[in-house]
């Protein structure tokens, strides 16, 4: 600890360069919390998303194969399904010229309020849903990114079916997230009648388990069920398919993972000339050192020190940062900022931090350690008559 | 105090050999204020690091304050040096983020004093080059003579029985070469301290009680230094 005032003066030599490379270092490391951030966040993300007695049944193939819309009441019948849905991708939109802006669905307005009883959307509002032909419920993300009020008329022009449908807007999904927007089935399939196009199949089927532990084998069942028919099914938990569905996004995560690799390897070298220029420069203090008696061992500890301190303060630095913008992003979330969505759940846990710090501990460890070794082996009568 | 037997150092510099001393044999009394003299490559500055233990010989012997300095490791020569001996050199080589006292105090840092009593012994010294009042100052705020006082603070800290100075007036004016040619005699008069310094500077000889003359790696010739001649007159 004696020569910890002498480390902190040498690296106060060049303040300059000291405070670039912390600051890269620091923003290194706070990008790299921030990415460590996000499997975690993906997965309360979809935690957030997800009800641990909804499924969804759709086509083996995929979810963009319809199922014939008989199986809607087959999978009703089956013991255990306390109600169940069907989803009708519509592909609505405001200005067909913009395309789709947020997803819309015709659904059985029905058993709708008793599928999704957790979203709490007002018994008002179910009960226009099911009453009026052109009701629809909107997910309040939508609501506020349209600047759309509950009673107001909207029309919608289907991108798959080529109509317009106009709409008075009974309800709202009450949270901040949902961009999802739903209407009546029965709407639909009229306005297609009247085109002279029949409408006997559905998209998706979203059925509520009366038991968590039975969701395994009821979906077992189910696929069961419809095995060797005209459209074979896979039934999967809400959690699942919504982790299915941001698939390629987890790609995205892991390359991102390996770029913030390479982005530390690269803070690594950067750290490193640093060191090495910083060496350099005192190559001369450094002999004058070794004359008065300062051992290799010392030499080599103290100019490793300089590196290690420099990055270890740097990398706490960039953990805050990493703290305080994942912070500044949940608070705009909670005022309102609904298009953050999934970011506020990503979250610099306290594991992620000790990680930050050893990083950048490593960091100084590994740029220091080769210009360090080298100055302590230099030989001092050598240096000597080189440098004076 | 010194003992130096039959003593040869050669580099290599590419595919050349440079003999810079050719079986050197010298002895330096306790007390002993002694100058170095010769041209440049003489090989006056490599007897000066192998004496201080900062270079070995290829071969003969060295011996110096009752160690043999050719048994030793790498760490017991760094050992030997932080207790035996004070190096001044030519460019003073000050720690231009240290205080002129911190600068003093680096040696005792390989001490186990505390760090009141290292403070108090760099104070000290600072006091005996006088300096006292120019402790807290950076050397960029000193001039080249109080530099190199400081320097010569940081020699005699450890209380190294040993004083060896690579051109310790190259870079000074003359006025400042004698007060740090003085402040060496008296350092060595009233401390009894061995000095040893390497210099071209003809002045030096009348401070110091023996001169020797290199060349070519060579001892050419060892006479009474000016301070001798005038005790024995």
């Amino acid at each position: 600890m004696k020569y910890l005032p002498f480390v902190l003066k040498n690296l106060g030599r060049n303040k300059l360069r000291s405070l670039l490379t912390a600051s890269a270092i620091a923003l290194a490391i706070a990008l790299v919390c921030i990415l460590r951030t996000m499997p975690a966040g993906m997965d309360a993300f979809l935690n957030s998303l997800a009800s641990n007695t909804r499924i969804s049944i759709h086509n083996e193939a995929g979810i963009v194969y319809s199922l014939p819309y008989s199986y809607l009441a087959k999978v009703r019948g089956v013991p255990g399904v306390v109600a169940a849905i069907d989803w009708n991708w519509f592909g609505g939109a405001i200005d067909p010229a913009k395309g789709v802006t947020f997803p819309n669905f015709a659904v059985d307005p029905v058993d709708f309020g008793k599928v999704y009883e957790d979203w709490n959307i007002a018994p008002q509002a179910l009960e226009d849903f099911r009453k009026y032909r052109d009701a629809a419920i909107v997910g309040r993300a939508t609501m506020v990114k349209n600047d759309w009020k509950v009673g107001d008329v909207v029309s919608l022009q289907s991108t798959v079916y080529g109509i317009t449908l106009s709409y008075r807007i009974v309800g709202e999904v009450p949270n901040d997230r949902s961009p999802q927007f739903y209407f009546q089935r029965e709407y639909l399939a009229q306005a297609l009648a009247a085109n002279g196009t029949p409408f006997d199949v559905l998209g998706t089927i979203w059925a509520r388990i009366d038991d968590p532990n039975r969701v395994e084998p009821i979906m077992r069942q189910i696929d069961e069920m419809f095995r060797n028919s005209e459209g074979e099914t896979e039934s999967e938990t809400e959690k699942s398919f919504f982790g299915s569905f941001f698939g390629s996004l987890k790609g995205i995560v892991t390359i991102i993972l390996i770029v913030a690799g390479i982005v530390t390897l690269c803070i690594v070298f950067i750290a490193a000339n640093t060191a090495s220029m910083s060496v350099r420069e005192r190559v001369g203090e450094i002999a004058i050192l070794k004359a008065i008696g300062f051992r290799r061992r010392i030499i080599f500890t103290t100019l490793l020190a300089e590196a290690v301190v420099l990055s270890t303060i740097a990398g706490a630095a960039g953990a805050l940062i990493s703290l305080g913008l994942t912070s500044m992003l949940r608070s705009s979330a909670s005022t309102g900022t609904a298009q953050l969505g999934p970011l506020t759940g990503f979250i610099v846990t306290d594991a992620i931090l000790i990680q930050a710090l050893f990083i950048a501990f490593f960091i100084g460890i590994v740029s220091g350690w080769l210009p360090a070794l080298g100055a302590s082996r230099r030989s001092v009568a050598q240096t000597l008559r080189e440098v004076f | 105090m010194i003992d130096i037997v039959n003593v040869s150092r050669v580099y290599h510099r590419g595919a050349d050999e440079i003999h810079a001393l050719e079986r050197v044999s010298l002895h330096v009394p306790k007390g002993r204020f002694v100058a170095l003299m010769g041209p440049s490559g003489s090989g006056k500055s490599t007897l000066l690091n192998v004496l201080a233990g900062l270079d070995r010989p290829n071969s003969g012997d060295v011996t110096v304050g009752g160690r043999h300095l050719n048994d030793l490791s790498e760490d017991q020569l760094a050992e030997f040096r932080a207790h035996t001996v004070g190096f001044v050199f030519q460019f003073f080589n000050l720690i231009p983020v240290l205080s002129a006292v911190e600068n003093v105090e680096l040696p005792l840092l390989l001490t186990k004093l505390s760090r009141a009593d290292r403070r108090q012994r760099a104070e000290t010294a600072l006091r005996v080059v006088g300096l006292a009042e120019r402790g807290t100052h950076l050397p960029r705020q000193l001039s080249g003579g109080e530099q190199q006082r400081v320097a010569i603070a940081r020699a005699i800290v450890t209380d190294a029985e040993l004083l060896v100075a690579d051109e310790p007036t190259g870079d000074l004016d003359a006025k400042n070469a004698e007060e740090i040619l003085s402040l060496l005699q008296t350092l060595k008069r009233d401390f009894g301290k061995t000095v040893v310094i390497v210099t071209h500077d003809p002045r030096a000889e009348k401070w110091v009680d023996e001169v020797i003359h290199l060349d070519k790696g060579l001892l050419l010739e060892t006479r009474p230094g000016g301070a001798a001649r005038g005790a024995a007159s």
